[in-house]
This record gives C-alpha cells, structure tokens and sequence, in this order.
C-alpha cells in the first residue's frame, strides 16, 4: 500500500520550478508575452523545448519556428502558459520507464499531442481561458507520478492484474486509494493552478461528472481527447491504452463533433 | 492485450478508436494463441468500449480471426455492439461475413460448448432465413430451446412477453455456418448482385466456378439484380452473351431485373436478347409470378452435360457425408438416426408420390452432389425444429428442408477440412416432386443409401 503521504512526499519531492520558469509562467499569468519570452530567453533549456515541441507536425507550421518571442507570439497566452507547463512537466520525466514502455521522445509526443489538439477544441467550443488551456497538462503530469509509485509496486500490479481483468486506474485506487485524476488534483494544488483546472480534470474522469454544464461539457471533451490520444499505437504499445476504462456513454452526446473536430473517418 | 476467459469463450477488450493502425497493436495472433491454448472455444472482440472503427481497423482483427480458425476450428467474432455498430459491420463485409457476430457474451455464452446452463428459452430472429436456421440449429444442439421468429413482426409481437424467454436473440450472426456466397437463393432462383460499373472486371468478379456448379446442381434461373448498375461496356456485353449461350446448353435462364439503359447503349440490350436473356423492371415481375417462375426455372434439365462417374476418392469420403447428414438429421429431430441398407447404383426411389427433395453440390478438391429425399411428412418432422410451428405450407417446408440440407453440406465442408481436403458448396436446391429430382439425377450412378429416424425412412444418394 502506498499512503497518500508517500504520494504527498513524492509531489513535494518534485524539484521546485527553476527561478526562471516560475518568473515566466507568472508573467504569461499576467498576460505580458513580451516580457515573459525576454524572461524565457535565459533558460537554453526551455527555449529548447518549447522549440522541439512547436515544430511538432501536429502543430502545422510550415517553417521552422525558433525565436522564443516568435514562439510565444504565434501561441498567444493561453498556450503559452500551457507550453511553459508541458515543459515544468517534462523535467518531471524520468530517464528510465519500467511502467509504461514511453521514452523522453514519445512522451513529448504525448505532451504535444494533447496539447494541439485541445487547442482545436478550445476554437471549436469558442474558449480562450488559460485555465481550461493548462488543465490538458495535468494528464501526462499524473502519467509520470503513476509511474514512479507503479515502478517502486510493479511485482503487486502484476499480481492484482494477474487475478483479474482491472484497469490500471483502479490498481491505482487499490494501492494508493488516489487514481490518475486525483493525482492530477493533487499535482494542480502544489503548483497552485487554478480551481477550474482540477474539477474538469476531474471531470474528465467519466465517473465524477460536475454539476456545472460547461465543466462537465470540458471533462467530456477530454475525456474522449484522452481516448483518442491513447488509441495511437505508440501510446498502446507503451501500455497506457488500458489505464483507465474508456466510459462511452458518458461521451456519446459530443462523439460526432468530436469525430468533425478531428477529422476522424 | 489479455483476454477474459468465462464458459471457455476468450474475449478481448479493446478501448476507443479502432483503425488499422491501432488494431495491430491492440491485438496480436500470439494473444489470440495464449487464449487458444487456455481451451478457449470462441475467440471474440468485445466491441464495447470501441466508439470508432473503420473498416481497416477491423479488417486487421479478421485476417487473424481467419488465421485462428484455419488453424484451431473454433468460433471467432465481434460481441457487445448496439444495431448501429452491427449494422455497420454488416455493411462493411457484405455478402462476406466469414466471421459471427453476437449482440452480447450471454448470447455467444448459448452458442458455446463449454457453457454449462442449459434449456434455455431463446427467441431468435434474423432477417437471413438461412440464419435463422443456423442458430436454431446450433442453439438445439446446445441443448437449448430456440423459438423461431419467422417474421419481423412475430419477433417485435412476441418480444414483449419477455418472461416468455431467458433470452431474446437478434442482430447476431454465425459466420461458420455461412458459405461465401456471391449469391442469395429465392425458391430455386439463384440471385446475383451487380452494382456500379460493369467492364471487363467481371470475369474476375464473377464466380463462375459456383455458377457452373450450380447449373451442375439443377440450378435453371439465374436472376442478376441490376438495379444499381450504372452502365455497361463492350467487355461486360461479351462476358454476359458467353454466359448466357453457356447456360443455354442446361436449358437455364438469364434473366436482368431493373437495368436502366440511360448510360448503356440500347442496342445492348438487343444483343443480350438475342444471345437468351430477358429483362424485367421489377423483381416481383418474376418472383411473384409463380407461372412465370415455374416455367422459367423448372425447364427440363434433360440437357446435362458431363455425366461424370462416381470416383474412388468420393466413396471412400462417403462415411464423412453420411455423418454429417446423420449428425444434422438427429440434431434436428433429437432421435437417433440409423442407416439402413446401401447400394452403388442409380437413383431408386420406389414409390414417387408425396416425396420432395433437395440437392447441395460441393467443388473444389472433390466435386459432386448430395440429394435427401423425403416424403413429406417426414420432411416437416424433420424440419419441426425450425420451422416452428405446425404448417401445411409445402413452399415454407421445401425452404426449411433446403436448410436441412445446407447444414449438411457445412458439415461435409468441416469433416472435409479436417482431413485437409478443401471444398466448396454450392446453394441447395429443392425439389416439388420427384420428378425433378430424376430430370437431374436421372441415369446418374452414385451411393444410395437408405436411412431413418424413429422408423421414418428418407433416401441419401451421392453422386457426381
């Protein structure tokens, strides 16, 4: 059993956001692009990344994009901040997974992945909040603090799933009492993101729909984004297909918008 | 991916969209293996929790479905889908579900050995007659207690007593009792679809093996449905003139039913004439017109070619044909059926009044044709099981006993398969009397074997 202070530790034990990204992330919250990229051009290893993940091909540009302020620029605030998260995520990242078969590559993949095409889901349901744009990033961020408590457990998951057919997110539930969305939650409290980031992430759950209409419209929408991700074959073969049950029903009403939004035939 | 194992059914979970490139690594042949070599009988894709597939997506499941099956005889398919899902799939593969389908596990539970519960009330409806045969069948043979809908509308009508039943089975589908068919058979019609363009690829769709071994059968009217042709070319022309002048030589018919000339120049439709075939608006023009019907499709088929002698190879197969017609004939009367008396000779039916009979032919490694006769009392008993309730009615009992005689033919193909000896089998064909049975078997040497069931006598003749 792993207790919630383990769990609690391990967060804390997540090392504090390098000066400059905090300063950065704090200035996208204020809406100043120019500063913050002025700020970010200081950190070689944040103007990489977030090089590496714009020329993505998910992200369509057609030339390469290198300037920080050009960056920042085309993505405008909201993905920004969002960016700048995926990238405090990423230092999060092991060298190593034992759990789910990812590589810093295919991870950052999975970052860019969800990212972009959230952004697509934001234009088609007419939101520009930089919350609902950063709660994207709390999925692959709960991904790798699952994989540092399944890591130190992985002879007990084998053996819970050896007796019976259960998604990883409920092994979870069972070793931690904590699943994948709670530690989203969890994560969102210690880098003190906002309140609407953490109830669609709960949302997105499929089990815990909110009582507000637009949240649990959100928590929809990334749930089925979060399916659609993970039906990729490098993100089933890295085993995170089957980490929590799919919930049609609680996604059908949106499926055909999903499928347009998409372009899925 | 593992599957769940429950009543020796392996079924996989698959979850969320569903392409070709998803379903390689979803599913792999070595996870099928793993399941087989747990005593799985089936092997099916649970299609629950999957909210998109294409047709790649799927395709990559049933290539290995066909892999497993060859190699292990067992039941594989798709369950846990909505009439949406169903009808989809239905649609994708067309005539050429090799594999089943079953609306839910509990349903693909009663159509598995292993499945310890018994005597189950099952209603069932499918709107495929030969279906609807297939899983009564197979469902008695379970030991359960299917209940026939024959139509749409005694399905909904006795759907609501739904106490009446433990389980109502409908959109399911056996694949391994099916035949790729290019064909569907309306009494003693054989129908053949045609759609879009027609050229010179039409000697490459067209199935001429079956058709020539459904003339071989008895087959004389070959209706094509061309409602959804667009138009036709000189190669497509020349191909239809030769298959019609080849069909003359059996006294058989060509018929086109709903071809619009608006794309296809007229004079082809002279040409086609000449060379036989005839042309109607509607279907019902020829299937309601029982004359019509009779006079084109019961022509004399004292033109046959190629009397071929009965071979060593198929008599020393005979023991597997008449297994299979035995093992159908109990199945279906749960009595116990004994063979009588053989003899290698030509038909000889001694007394032909109230008898009717049905054919199969089989092609490929072997070729030849089965023939049961029944007087007609016996035939209805035969068929009690399927056909539901008492009825009178001879079409609906030469019909059922066609499906008597389909199963055996699958069942031929399955014993056969066994000993690695590959066969096709054609439509059966059913017979009003015995005189149209002779007009076909008539000077034919073969194995005739006298059988029974509960002292009722019926007449099993093999021949070539």
């Amino acid at each position: 059993m792993i207790t919630i202070e383990q769990i609690d530790l391990f967060i804390e034990k997540i090392p504090p956001s390098p000066k400059i990204l905090q300063e950065t992330l704090s200035l996208l919250n204020a809406g100043d692009l120019v500063k913050a990229a002025k700020v970010a051009k200081a950190d070689p290893a944040l103007n990489a990344y977030l090089k590496e993940l714009v020329n993505k091909p998910i992200y369509g540009f057609k030339n390469e994009v290198s300037d920080i302020s050009q960056i920042f620029g085309i993505l405008g605030v909201a993905r920004s901040q969002q960016a700048a998260y995926n990238y405090m995520i990423s230092l999060l990242s092991p060298e190593k997974w034992d759990m789910f078969k990812l590589n810093k590559s295919s991870f950052y993949d999975l970052q860019a992945q969800l990212s972009a095409n959230w952004q697509k889901i934001m234009e088609h349901l007419g939101i520009n909040d930089k919350n609902v744009y950063s709660a994207m990033s709390l999925l692959p961020a709960s991904i790798i603090v699952s994989e540092a408590l399944f890591s130190r457990k992985i002879n007990d998951v084998e053996l819970l799933r050896s007796v019976d057919e259960i998604d990883l997110n409920t092994v979870l539930q069972r070793l931690c009492k904590m699943d994948l969305f709670d530690i989203c939650q969890r994560i969102a409290q210690k880098w003190e993101m906002s309140k609407s980031s953490m109830t669609i992430v709960q949302a997105a759950s499929g089990i815990k729909p909110s009582q507000n209409n637009t949240v649990n419209t959100l928590g929809k929408w990334m749930h089925m984004l979060l399916f659609y991700t993970l039906s990729k074959p490098v993100f089933i073969e890295a085993g995170l297909n089957d980490f929590i049950y799919f919930q049609i029903e609680y996604v059908n009403d949106i499926y055909e918008d999903f499928t347009k939004v998409m372009e899925v035939s | 991916m593992r599957a769940v194992i429950r009543d020796g059914i392996g079924v996989f979970h698959p979850q969320g969209f569903l392409d070709g490139t998803a379903a390689n690594s979803l599913l792999s042949v070595e996870d099928i293996d793993v399941t087989v070599k747990s005593n799985a009988s089936m092997i099916l894709v649970s299609l629950k929790k999957v909210i998109f597939f294409n047709r790649n997506g799927l395709d990559a499941f049933v290539k290995m479905f066909h892999k497993v099956r060859s190699a292990n005889h067992i039941t594989v398919g798709f369950c846990n889908y909505d009439k949406k899902k169903y009808d989809t799939i239905k649609k994708f593969y067309d005539d050429d579900l090799s594999f089943s389908l079953f609306k839910t596990e509990k349903i693909a539970a009663l159509f598995s050995s292993s499945f310890k519960e018994k005597n189950k009330n099952v209603l069932l409806y499918s709107e495929d007659k030969s279906q609807r045969a297939a899983l009564a069948i197979e469902l008695h043979d379970n030991g359960h207690n299917p209940i026939v809908a024959q139509t749409k509308e005694e399905f909904i009508e006795k759907s609501k007593i739904r106490d009446a039943y433990d389980l109502i089975i409908s959109d399911t589908f056996l694949g391994q009792m099916g035949q790729k068919v290019a064909a569907r058979v309306t009494g003693n019609a054989i129908i053949y679809s045609l759609s879009s363009f027609l050229d010179a690829e039409i000697g490459d769709t067209f199935n001429i093996t079956y058709h020539n071994n459904s003339l071989n059968v008895g087959f004389r009217l070959f209706i094509f449905d061309s409602y959804k042709v667009i138009s036709m070319n000189i190669h497509a022309l020349n191909f239809f003139s030769k298959l019609a002048s080849s069909s003359a030589e059996y006294n058989a018919t060509i018929c086109f039913v709903g071809m619009s000339f608006e794309k296809t120049p007229v004079n082809f439709k002279e040409t086609l004439e000449d060379a036989g075939i005839m042309f109607f608006e509607q279907m019902d023009d020829i299937l309601q017109n029982k004359e019509l019907l009779d006079e084109l499709g019961a022509s004399s088929a004292a033109v046959v070619k190629n009397k071929r002698a009965l071979n060593k190879v198929l008599v020393t197969e005979l023991p597997n044909f008449i297994d299979a017609t035995v093992a159908t004939i109990e199945m279906m009367t749960n009595s116990h059926a004994v063979k009588d008396a053989a003899k290698v000779d030509k038909i000889d039916i001694l007394d032909k009044n109230d008898k009717i009979a049905s054919s199969i032919g089989f092609y490929g490694d072997l070729d030849g044709m089965v023939m049961l006769v029944f007087p007609l009392e016996i035939a209805k008993k035969a068929c009690e099981l399927l056909i539901g309730e008492n009825t009178n009615d001879k079409e609906m009992i030469l019909d059922t006993l066609a499906e008597l005689v389909n199963i055996v033919g699958g069942k031929v193909k399955t014993l056969l398969a066994d000993e690695h000896i590959s066969v096709d089998i054609t439509l059966p064909r059913t017979y009003h009397d015995v005189d149209g049975l002779l007009e076909v078997a008539e000077g034919k040497k073969g194995v005739q074997v006298d059988l029974s069931f509960d002292n009722d006598k019926f007449l099993f003749f093999l021949t070539r």
